[in-house]
């Protein structure tokens, strides 16, 4: 990971910590999809060509999931609670965790391009998890409750790639 | 006759006693069937359920009474030997022999006890048979399956293998292989349904050399066997034998022992004379046309050897000192030795080929030049980039990879004999592994400290049976259902490994995707770690340029059925793109082979080629 990436996240934890309205996680939420695309999508190039089918999906699916959460944000029953405050986890730390990994260096290996977007889906899903269980009944339950659910699906799919890759033999 | 004259006695009114019977119940038999004896044999049964299609019983039918029916709807699975048809029997032909529910190696034919039909269609007397029988009546069975009648032989003949004690002294080979009494035992119990022929990816027709053993005819055989494998020796010892599993005489009993069976052959027969065999029908003229191949494994082996066959001038350029890739490097000699290896290579070569070896490819020559010299390039370099867990812990020094492991012990180097050593990995490379270090750590300290640890439960193993069979006889701990965790280090030094529980290894769908219980861990003391539990393909040795000119699929290089890339002069085969698997590679290495030769038949002769 490069330093100036390295450093985005870590003002992103930062920020995150101070957050109190559900408008505000949805926008850090985004920001967290947002900077793995640009760091995924700036690795293409970087990484031979063998590798770069499997940057450009994970690159895809982060814009997915902005899309996603662009949407999410600009429904009407969900604008009407962005200004709800809501009561931050107690070991808030899961967006976070990510900035904790190894060095991915400038030509990371297919391994360990899994291993850190598989760290990246689980600690947006323990996220939203955490957020699930502290939000009032109601929509914004429902919504990270869903973003929870959708992050553990990718990295479910993830994992099972991961695992091909590293006990097929390679193929 | 004409001269007796009969002699009519008694009263005139005789005749009219036969009135007297009209009040008598009739003397006549009811038209209803009575039941046939428990042993008749009638119409025949046919458990779909059990059937696997594999027209035994059409073959031993002398009336040709049976005609095999394809059933589009059937399931098919060559893997598995099971063919998507039924017997169908024509009755104007059938004499109710039985010899068909005799030989049928899953017992789902028998004969009924129902024996009439009565019609005037033709067409009525020609029948699929299905459990409910001619008429659906569901009369129940007659001649069926016995001990007695059965006519397969259900025991495998013995294969010695030395005791582990024995085993662990050495490398030396664990299978002394059949003598010619066995031998021919054991080809006398195929029924030559051909189940084996399509489960192969060579398509060897075993029956065709398992006949000719039996016939006492070793040459034959040899000669069957050369048809689709050039690398028989080491077949006939490590094969994989999906034959075997495909085997129909396995439904019921021990499969025919079909690997061994070609050992022998190939054992049997002295090496000058297979050398002849092998090489008969080679084209006497040169081609004029070159091909390079880069990598001395099984796949650019047999691709050289029937290259070479059709005329090509064929160079193989191996990067090791020693033509075989993991053949030499990664099997351990007590399971295929180097001298067996050594006589497949060497009829390779007597076919034409040369080996260029210790020549690796961007050190002692380029990718360019290879291709300036040829007129079709095939890559076949296998998977010799080893895949680590990457726990914590994996970086240390004393963490090794199988694949190192393996070819230090074939080079005769000095890896550091580990004292209590872990093998991570359930496949037969960490068997492979397991038991080449278990006779080291035998002979360096009198004992074996040595535990696999398997994601997969017992049942499912992806080693073979005998090898985790055989292993636990030497004295290796197989541990079941664990994953590694982490590798505990204590002064720079490794202590233990931990693993967690696997609770399931596959989802829904059948895709591999282990979960645990992280509570549940056991720790494995050990100064070394072994990881063997998977492999990839290293292609930097192609350069930056052929690389990105290259396409790619899901990190692989991209081929046709035939192994062709993208590029039109190279061609890919072997476990860099299909996974380890030695009889797999020799089967794309035909392939490739078939469709290079295709190619160049259509290519103009360089100049300066001898045409």
């Amino acid at each position: 990971m490069s330093k100036a990436v390295r450093e985005g996240f870590q003002q992103a934890r930062e920020h995150l910590r101070s957050l109190t309205t559900v408008g505000e996680i949805l926008e850090t939420a985004m920001a967290f999809e947002k900077a793995a695309e640009t760091f995924y999508s700036g690795l293409v190039d970087k990484v031979s060509k063998p590798m770069r089918e499997l940057v450009r999906e994970l690159a895809e699916e982060e814009t997915r999931h902005f899309q996603l959460f662009a949407d999410l944000r600009a429904r009407p029953d969900v604008e009407a609670h962005v200004k709800d405050r809501i009561a931050r986890p107690a070991a808030d730390h899961k967006f976070s965790n990510y900035v904790h990994l190894p060095e991915l260096g400038e030509n990371p290996d297919d391994q360990s391009l899994l291993q850190y977007a598989l760290a990246r889906e689980t600690a947006a899903a323990e996220e939203y998890a955490e957020l699930a269980s502290t939000a009032p009944e109601g929509p914004i339950r429902e919504l990270f409750l869903f973003l929870a659910n959708e992050e553990l699906e990718h990295k479910a799919e993830l994992e099972k790639r991961y695992y091909e890759l590293v006990h097929s033999g390679g193929v | 006759m004409s001269d007796v004259t009969p002699k009519y006695k008694g009263s005139v009114l005789r005749p009219l006693k036969a009135l007297a019977n009209l009040w008598r119940e009739p003397a006549t038999l009811p038209m209803e069937p009575r039941p046939a004896a428990p042993n008749y044999r009638g119409f025949h049964l046919n458990d779909w359920k059990l059937c696997i299609g594999c027209g035994t019983c059409q073959e031993i039918c002398d009336n040709a009474a049976i005609r095999m029916v394809q059933i589009p709807d059937l399931p098919t699975d060559a893997k598995a030997g099971v063919k998507p048809r039924r017997p169908a029997i024509d009755y104007g032909r059938c004499c109710w022999c039985a010899l068909c529910v005799d030989i049928c190696p899953t017992g789902s034919l028998s004969l009924s006890r129902e024996y009439i039909h009565v019609s005037s269609d033709i067409d009525s007397y020609f029948i699929l048979p299905d459990e409910k029988g001619i008429h659906g009546l569901g009369f129940e069975k007659g001649w069926s399956k016995s001990e007695t009648s059965d006519l397969l032989d259900h025991q495998r003949q013995e294969m010695e293998c030395l005791p582990a004690e024995e085993a662990l002294s050495g490398f030396g080979e664990l299978v002394p292989g059949y003598d010619t009494q066995a031998a021919v035992l054991e080809a006398s119990r195929c029924i030559q349904c051909g189940m084996c022929h399509e489960a192969c990816p060579t398509g060897m027709n075993a029956p065709e050399y398992i006949r000719a053993l039996w016939q006492g005819d070793r040459e034959k055989a040899v000669a069957e066997i050369y048809r689709t494998n050039p690398l028989a020796q080491v077949c006939g010892r490590i094969c994989t034998h999906a034959c075997e599993t495909a085997c129909s005489v396995g439904r019921r009993g021990a499969p025919v022992a079909i690997r061994w069976l070609k050992r022998h052959a190939m054992d049997s027969v002295p090496p000058d004379q297979i050398r002849e065999i092998a090489i008969a029908g080679k084209a006497e003229e040169p081609s004029g046309r070159r091909v390079s191949i880069i990598g001395a494994g099984p796949a650019g082996l047999t691709a050289a050897f029937d290259l070479a066959k059709k005329g090509h001038a064929v160079t193989i350029y191996e990067a090791r000192s020693k033509p075989g890739g993991m053949m030499r490097f990664g099997i351990p000699e007590y399971r295929l030795p180097y001298h067996n290896l050594d006589a497949d290579i060497d009829v390779i070569r007597a076919s034409g080929v040369e080996i260029l070896c210790n020549t690796a490819i961007g050190r002692d020559v380029s990718m360019a030049q290879i291709r300036g010299a040829s007129d079709a390039v095939l890559i076949s370099t296998g998977l010799w980039a080893a895949r680590s867990a990457r726990v914590p812990g994996t970086d240390h020094p004393r963490v090794l990879s199988a694949i190192r492991v393996l070819e230090a012990i074939t080079q005769g180097e000095d890896f550091g004999v580990p004292r209590r050593a872990v093998v991570v990995g359930g496949g037969n490379v960490a068997f492979d592994v397991a038991r080449s270090v278990a006779r080291l750590q035998k002979a360096r300290y009198g004992e074996v400290a040595m535990d696999v640890i398997a994601l997969e439960d017992r049942d499912h193993m992806l080693a073979d049976e005998e090898e985790v069979r055989e292993a636990a006889g030497e004295g290796i701990d197989l541990f079941n259902s664990w994953g590694p965790k982490s590798i505990q280090i204590n002064d720079g030094s490794i202590v233990a490994l931990e693993t967690v529980r696997c609770i399931s290894l596959k989802d829904a769908e059948g895709r591999f995707h282990p979960k645990y219980d992280e509570s549940t861990m056991v720790s494995h003391a050990a100064d070394t770690v072994i990881e063997a539990i998977g492999q990839s393909a290293d292609t930097s040795y192609l350069g930056k340029e052929l690389v990105e000119a290259l396409e790619w699929s899901r990190g692989r290089l991209k081929i046709d059925r035939a192994g062709r890339t993208s590029e039109p002069w190279l061609w890919a085969a072997g476990d860099m793109v299909e996974g380890p698997d030695v009889v797999h590679a020799i089967a794309a290495g035909h392939r490739a082979a078939a469709s290079i030769d295709e190619v160049l038949a259509h290519m103009a002769v360089k100049p300066g080629n001898v045409a």
